[in-house]
């Protein structure tokens, strides 16, 4: 009896002590993204669903277990409390294989529409598809390397082309992009597989080689999110922590024009580059 | 946490040693190396260049003992004042201060030369010179910027004298730094700087060895040192196409510890190499050999023995007189090139801002980059692929004047280096204008990449510069579907997913 009651109990203080999601920016480990309170609706519904199930089979296991300790081992006593023999029951083995299976059904299509929002292009939020990436992610051992689109002369960025051009900017371990608003970007790999992940915005893609992988997300808050590589992918593995600063968007654009500057930098004409 | 500071000064060398034993900080220390000693047994000890073993026994000791003194080991450092390091959290001398009769002094004036770290509360004062030298050392309590006074417990009954040097938090810049470096540096450039960490062995290009003082990509002229600001953005944004990898997270307060160190670590690199090369003349195990050989054809009755103590006593006779000078002028101008390095007057600022990037300059800056007086193709090859005639012919060792054993280029290291394939547009020293600027007016120091600012004005170096930026993608247009920039192979179709 104690062990249940001290994982009840261990349960129910967890998210207190940390034990749960990374508190991050929310500092309650609330997810940062519309998106990623979605995924997370969909993880505490399974986290609901499984921990009935367990709770209620456990119950029950200790229902069947306790009422059969409770039976005299006499013999003369076992008269009319025979066990119940219930091995090959049609009706129970309909029941406990419909059940699971509707539930698994339920949860399969219940979250089609977030995977789908997630991962297939068409379901991409239209603005995304409208202003296309605002930057290319390379992941490359042990560092993520980031390509941005230059800025033209009014300071507006251009757009982003699938190869560098001499107007690109570039940046390491340091994505910066706009914030309250869904943004994309290219994810590849320049060696092995790695896997680019946003824990605070539930974003979690493997970088494969060869491929360039979109992908989309809106930080909801102004600040800065951790940015990490999710597979490991060689001894430094460790060393691709790095970090997402999501800014409100003119705040970005200045921050791009300001990378324009630095890296056009000549070391003279100073004045002349500023806008 | 148990803290002995010792202090000492010794008076022959002319010279201030501030010798720190941190009892805690070595617990620390010692708990980062055994977690990563589980990949190779690396000791928290400094460990010695190859060559000092062409030296005889007794040169050896000589080279390890003034190590000893100077740098002493990883976990005990010792902090000589003469390398232009940022040890202490700050420095300074006091100004003056009036005796107060029959109270405590509490408070001092004083003028703060140097400030690493920010003064707080319970921070340590090291007395390094003046009559409380020797004795134990107070603790800060308040520190009022304006009025430059620092409040210090226990008090004292007689104001320091005017002048008298101390510095705050001990020693402890480095400290930060060695900790660091232990963390995030070490398994790659080894715990003496040796670019020879358990993982260096997997790498290509191999982690600096930071021994010979000198750096390959930096903003200073061709000869000169690399400043603090290089150093720390190397470490900032990594070098683009190697292992190096960027340290972006780290925060500017450890940023600039670590820089501390990586320097540290190349002045007692650079000490016991010039150590090493002055003595190998002389004192190598050949050397000596030769002069036992000599000196017993002159005289048949000599014994071996007998002739070798001639040529050690020689050896101490030279230790404790000439050299004692030498060595004091070699270091003073060893720290003097790290200190120039810091001056403006060091940096390569081109005199000219970048000319437009014109189809005609990029053409000039072909034309230069083909031509007999820059030569850039001899090396770079042609279509800047890096593939250039020099890279077939054998060189000759700068060093030693005599040919490499094998064909292509060699950096000073002795590593063999390729020139950079220019049509990848990366630059592992930065791909600014000016970062190209600099490579070419000042080289690339410990490399065959000679400098060009004597031989090329700064228009011609500028077309150079607006051509190379260039050849990136004028590979790409001559080959389609070759890639450039970031991306190592060529750029594939964006997946879709379904
Ligand atoms: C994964 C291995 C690795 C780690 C970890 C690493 N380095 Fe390096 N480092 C290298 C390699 C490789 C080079 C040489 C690159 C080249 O020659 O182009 C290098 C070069 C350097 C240089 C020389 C730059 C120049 O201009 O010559 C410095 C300084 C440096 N590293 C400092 C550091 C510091 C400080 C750290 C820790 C914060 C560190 N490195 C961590 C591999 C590493
Ligand atoms: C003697 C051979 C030699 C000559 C001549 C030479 N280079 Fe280099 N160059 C090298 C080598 C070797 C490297 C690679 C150094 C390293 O990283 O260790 C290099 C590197 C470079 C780089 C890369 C810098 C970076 O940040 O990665 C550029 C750009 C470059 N050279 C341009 C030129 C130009 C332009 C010229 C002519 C004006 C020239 N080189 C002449 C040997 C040469
Ligand atoms: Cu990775």
């Amino acid at each position: 009896m104690v062990w249940p009651i001290a994982a009840v109990v261990l349960c129910w203080l967890a998210p207190g002590w940390n034990w749960w999601f990374p508190a991050g920016p929310s500092g309650t480990g609330a997810a940062m993204s519309p998106l990623g309170e979605r995924i997370d609706d969909l993880f505490y519904m399974i986290l609901i669903i499984t921990t009935v199930t367990f709770v209620g089979t456990q119950i029950g296991l200790g229902y069947v277990l306790f009422t059969g300790a409770r039976r005299s081992d006499q013999p003369e006593d076992a008269e009319g409390e025979k066990a119940w023999f219930s091995h090959g029951s049609h009706n129970l083995e309909v029941v406990w294989s419909i059940v699971p299976a509707a539930v698994l059904l339920f949860i399969a299509l219940y979250q089609m529409e977030v995977w789908a929002e997630y991962r297939v292009q068409d379901a991409f939020p239209k603005q995304v598809i409208r202003t296309g990436p605002l930057a290319e992610v390379t992941a490359r051992q042990f560092e993520w390397r980031i390509r941005y689109p230059g800025v033209d002369a009014e300071g507006n960025p251009l757009e982003l082309k699938p190869d560098p051009q001499p107007t690109d900017l570039y940046t390491v371990n340091d994505l910066r992009l706009p914030s309250s608003q869904p943004v994309m970007i290219w994810l590849r790999s320049e060696d092995v597989q790695h896997s680019f992940f946003l824990p605070e915005l539930r974003v979690k893609q493997d970088a494969v080689p060869g491929l360039v992988i979109p992908v989309w997300f809106e930080a909801i808050k102004s600040t800065e999110y951790s940015m990490l590589c999710a597979e490991l992918c060689g001894w430094g593995h460790y060393k691709m922590k790095s970090r997402l600063v999501a800014t409100p968007e003119d705040e970005w654009r200045v921050w791009l024009q300001e990378l324009q500057v630095e890296q056009n930098y000549d070391g003279v004409s100073d004045e002349s580059n500023d806008e | 946490m148990v803290q002995c500071t010792s202090i000492k000064v010794s008076e022959g060398w002319q010279q201030t040693e501030v010798l720190l034993v941190r009892l805690g900080q070595c617990i620390i220390g010692l708990a980062v190396l055994l977690t990563i000693a589980g990949c190779g047994a690396q000791k928290a000890e400094f460990n010695n260049r190859e060559d000092i073993n062409v030296l005889i026994p007794e040169a050896q000791d000589h080279v390890r003992e003034v190590l000893a003194t100077h740098f002493g080991q990883p976990t005990r450092m010792v902090l000589w004042e003469r390398m232009p390091v940022h040890y202490h959290g700050a420095s300074g001398v006091f100004a003056e201060n009036a005796a107060t009769a029959g109270k405590t002094l509490s408070k001092l004036n004083v003028t703060l030369t140097e400030e690493n770290l920010p003064i707080e509360e319970g921070q340590e004062l090291a007395w390094i010179s003046g009559k409380y030298l020797g004795q134990p050392n107070p603790h800060v309590v308040s520190f009022d910027a304006t009025a430059s006074q620092v409040g210090i417990e226990p008090g004292l009954a007689e104001p320091p004298g005017a002048g008298d040097r101390f510095a705050i938090a001990p020693g402890e810049v480095l400290i930060h730094g060695r900790i660091l470096y232990a963390e995030h540096c070490q398994h790659c450039h080894g715990v003496s700087g040796d670019g020879n960490g358990p993982t260096a062995k997997y790498l290509n290009p191999r982690p600096r060895d930071y021994r010979l003082g000198k750096f390959k990509f930096k903003s200073t002229s061709s000869s000169a040192k690399a400043t603090r600001d290089d150093l720390s953005r190397i470490i900032e944004e990594g070098i683009p196409g190697t292992y190096m990898p960027s340290f972006k997270l780290l925060k500017e307060e450890e940023n600039r510890a670590i820089v501390e160190y990586v320097r540290w670590l190349a002045m007692r690199g650079e000490v016991e190499f010039k150590l090493i090369q002055a003595l190998k003349n002389d004192y190598s195990n050949e050397a000596v050999a030769s002069q036992v050989a000599s000196a017993r054809e002159s005289d048949s009755t000599l014994s071996a023995s007998a002739a070798r103590e001639k040529v050690v006593a020689d050896l101490n006779e030279y230790l404790t007189g000439d050299w004692q000078e030498e060595f004091n002028d070699d270091t003073k101008f060893q720290a003097e090139q790290w200190v120039q390095a810091e001056e403006p007057s060091a940096l390569v600022i081109p005199k000219l801002a970048r000319v437009p990037d014109t189809p005609e300059s990029r053409a000039h800056g072909r034309e230069l980059y083909l031509s007999a007086k820059a030569k850039c193709a001899t090396c770079h090859g042609d279509s800047g692929l890096g593939d250039g005639s020099q890279t077939l012919s054998v060189q000759k060792n700068p060093a030693t004047n005599a040919d490499y054993d094998t064909p292509g280029l060699f950096d000073d290291w002795g590593n063999p280096v390729k020139p950079r394939n220019l049509t990848r547009g990366i630059y592992r020293g930065g791909r600014r204008p000016l970062d190209l600027y600099r490579r070419i007016h000042a080289g690339i120091s410990g490399t065959p990449m000679p400098a060009f600012g004597t031989v090329l004005k700064d228009e011609e170096i500028w077309d150079i510069v607006n051509y190379v930026m260039n050849i990136p993608f004028e590979a790409r247009d001559r080959q389609p579907g070759s890639g450039a920039g970031t991306s190592g192979a060529g750029a594939p179709e964006v997946a879709t997913t379904r």
